[in-house]
């Protein structure tokens, strides 16, 4: 009988027992799992923002605890122009308003006409607003369609009718599920006179950007520039708070699946304590009763972890249709969270069998024959 | 069996004591004998005179407080226990202490695990002590579904896993009725005429004990006697 076939066997003999163990591990990594998502979800979503303009980096005010809360005014995107390098610069403010309980999250980008073009953004039907325009609006092409609007037609943001004069499309899920307006018209409708949220900056051609960067760091101190996504939390605090609780949770699951894991091991190694005196007294060594243990705990956390991701799968579903979530975030499956929640499954059953495999190999074989 | 010199005689023990509760309890108290190669041996006597102590100790499932013991010429003082209990001994209880989730012949299987047979080598050799304790048809039983002759003869099939040299049997015969303890006995004969192998019996029935061809009989950790079978 081949060895995996005895450890099948004994998992899948005590059936509750097992199933308790892996239902522990699979709540773990379903906690794992959605957590991860979540937090990779929202970065992606975070980081589409700065992605929206065809930028080499973009700049940002340092440390505030949202991108969204980040302002800079007109004289700051001026230096930037001036610094050695930089092609063009492009300022947008930003805002995040409810369209609808649907739409909780939609994002209007103000931004001179002339600015378009370098911005990336392609009109594919009607034309762009007038730059003094108080009542005109594009509509990213997702959102045309999602919200049922073409060109022509009416629509109520955030408390102000415009009319919808065009559509655009910037290659970015993101930014075609937005809508665009004059810069100066949200300017006043926030009532941020001047400000801009974010500048899209472009190199000149065989520019060093790092230089670029450093420049514009030294220059103007309370500005951070931003060109990847392991950039992003010098301008968003709350998504390194979201990242870091992301990693104190996956710890606060692996050590709770470990105690699940242990606890229940151990159970079972008492339990068996005859069975261990058998096996060690027909010429067991006591490194194949612990490869045993582990084994079958390795197993079942192997096979929890598999339900804990289905599980996973689910609740992210779930929380995509709680009405405070619908449209914040779009799910995005990496295969890092997936590895992350295969490393906790194992680490849990390591870790938790430990003891209960030292303890079973440890057992004198007389003694464990005499167990009732 | 193994192919190493196998020593004049097939168990010897040199004075042997065994104390526990720190020297409070003397379970045996200076024992010395020896069990020739081939040799059907019953050890006898009263309960706590020793007998299965005298026996685990041969096993090497515990070590003697003092004295030696020497198995086909291995002092088990030196011996590694876990190759010694897998390649030397086999072992039969008198609870049979099968694995319950396993079926007939994985019971004899999971016996073989570290022994460089591959599985189908295992497997026929599983077979053939099937075969020749009489359990063929009982292949693919788990232990809860046989009877208690069943389970011992398989106990004993298990313990020649290994081919070994020496069996060991401690009251192998005491929770089977009449006619499986019969059965037992013939199975045991017939395995130290066929397999070459020492048998050492311990048992507290004097019916079970004439079977054998010696009889060893202790009281109180000595050996009083140990007599040709009359």
């Amino acid at each position: 009988m081949p060895f995996q076939l005895l450890i099948l066997r004994n998992v899948f003999t005590r059936k509750v027992r097992s199933g308790l163990t892996g239902m522990a591990v699979a709540i773990a990594i379903m906690t794992v799992v959605a957590l991860g998502v979540l937090t990779h979800s929202l970065h992606q979503t975070a980081i589409s923002v700065l992605e929206t303009g065809q930028a080499d980096f973009t700049v940002a005010q340092k440390g505030v605890s949202d991108v969204l809360y980040s302002a800079m005014d007109e004289s700051e995107v001026s230096r930037i122009q001036q610094t050695s390098g930089v092609q063009s610069v492009v300022g947008v403010l930003v805002a995040a308003v409810k369209l609808d309980t649907n739409h909780p999250f939609f994002l209007e980008l103000g931004i001179q006409p002339n600015e378009l073009a370098p911005f990336g953004v392609q009109v594919v039907d009607g034309r762009a607003y007038n730059a003094n325009a108080t009542d005109e609006v594009m509509l990213g092409y997702s959102a045309a369609n999602d919200l049922h609007k073409k060109v022509g037609d009416t629509i109520n943001i955030d408390g102000h009718n415009f009319r919808v004069v065009g559509i655009f499309r910037v290659g970015n899920v993101f930014g075609d599920s937005a809508s665009m307006l004059p810069l100066t018209t949200l300017q006043a409708n926030e009532r941020k006179p001047g400000d801009v949220t974010l500048a899209f900056v472009k190199a000149k051609p065989g520019a060093n950007i790092d230089a670029m960067r450093s420049t514009i760091e030294h220059d103007q101190p309370e500005l951070a520039t931003v060109r990847t996504v392991s950039d992003f939390g010098r301008v968003d605090r709350n998504l390194q708070l979201i990242s870091a609780a992301n990693v104190a949770i996956s710890i606060l699951a692996l050590v709770i699946g470990a105690i699940g894991v242990m606890n229940t091991m151990i159970m079972s190694v008492f339990e068996r304590t005859r069975e261990f005196g058998v096996l060690r007294a027909v010429g067991w060594t006591r490194a194949r009763v612990i490869t045993l243990v582990m084994s079958e705990a390795l197993l079942i956390a192997l096979l929890g972890a598999v339900v804990g991701v289905a599980l996973g799968f689910v609740a992210i579903k779930l929380l995509q249709r709680v009405p405070e979530v619908i449209g914040v975030f779009q799910p995005a499956y990496t295969a890092d969270v997936f590895g992350r929640a295969l490393g906790i499954a194992v680490g849990m059953a390591i870790i938790g069998t430990v003891y209960p495999a030292v303890r079973a190999a440890l057992l004198q074989p007389l003694d464990a024959l005499r167990h009732e | 069996m193994s192919d190493a010199p196998r020593g004049e005689y097939a168990i010897v023990a040199e004075d042997v004591v065994k104390t526990y509760d720190g020297g409070m309890v003397r379970a045996l108290d200076g024992v010395s004998m020896t069990i020739a190669h081939g040799e059907f041996v019953a050890v006898t006597g009263p309960s706590g005179c020793g007998k299965s102590t005298l026996l685990h100790l041969i096993a090497a499932l515990d070590h003697p407080t003092s004295g030696r013991i020497i198995v086909n010429g291995r002092d088990l003082r030196t011996a590694g226990n876990e190759e010694y209990r897998r390649n030397e001994v086999g072992l039969v209880f008198q609870l049979h202490n099968l694995l319950p989730q396993l079926t007939a012949i994985e019971n004899i299987e999971v016996a073989m695990f570290s022994n460089g047979m591959s599985h189908r080598a295992q497997r026929e050799r599983s077979r053939e002590l099937l075969d020749a304790v009489g359990l063929t048809e009982k292949e693919k039983m788990t232990p809860p579904r046989m009877s208690g002759g069943e389970r011992q003869r398989l106990a004993i099939a298990r313990a020649l896993a290994n081919d070994p040299s020496i069996l060991l049997a401690d009251e192998p015969t005491g929770s089977l009725d009449s006619a499986a303890v019969e059965r037992v006995l013939e199975l045991l004969r017939t395995i130290r005429e066929r397999h070459d192998v020492t048998v050492l019996l311990v048992t507290h029935d004097q019916h079970v004990a004439s079977t054998a061809e010696r009889i060893i009989t202790m009281r109180d950790g000595k050996i009083l006697d140990a007599l040709p079978r009359a």
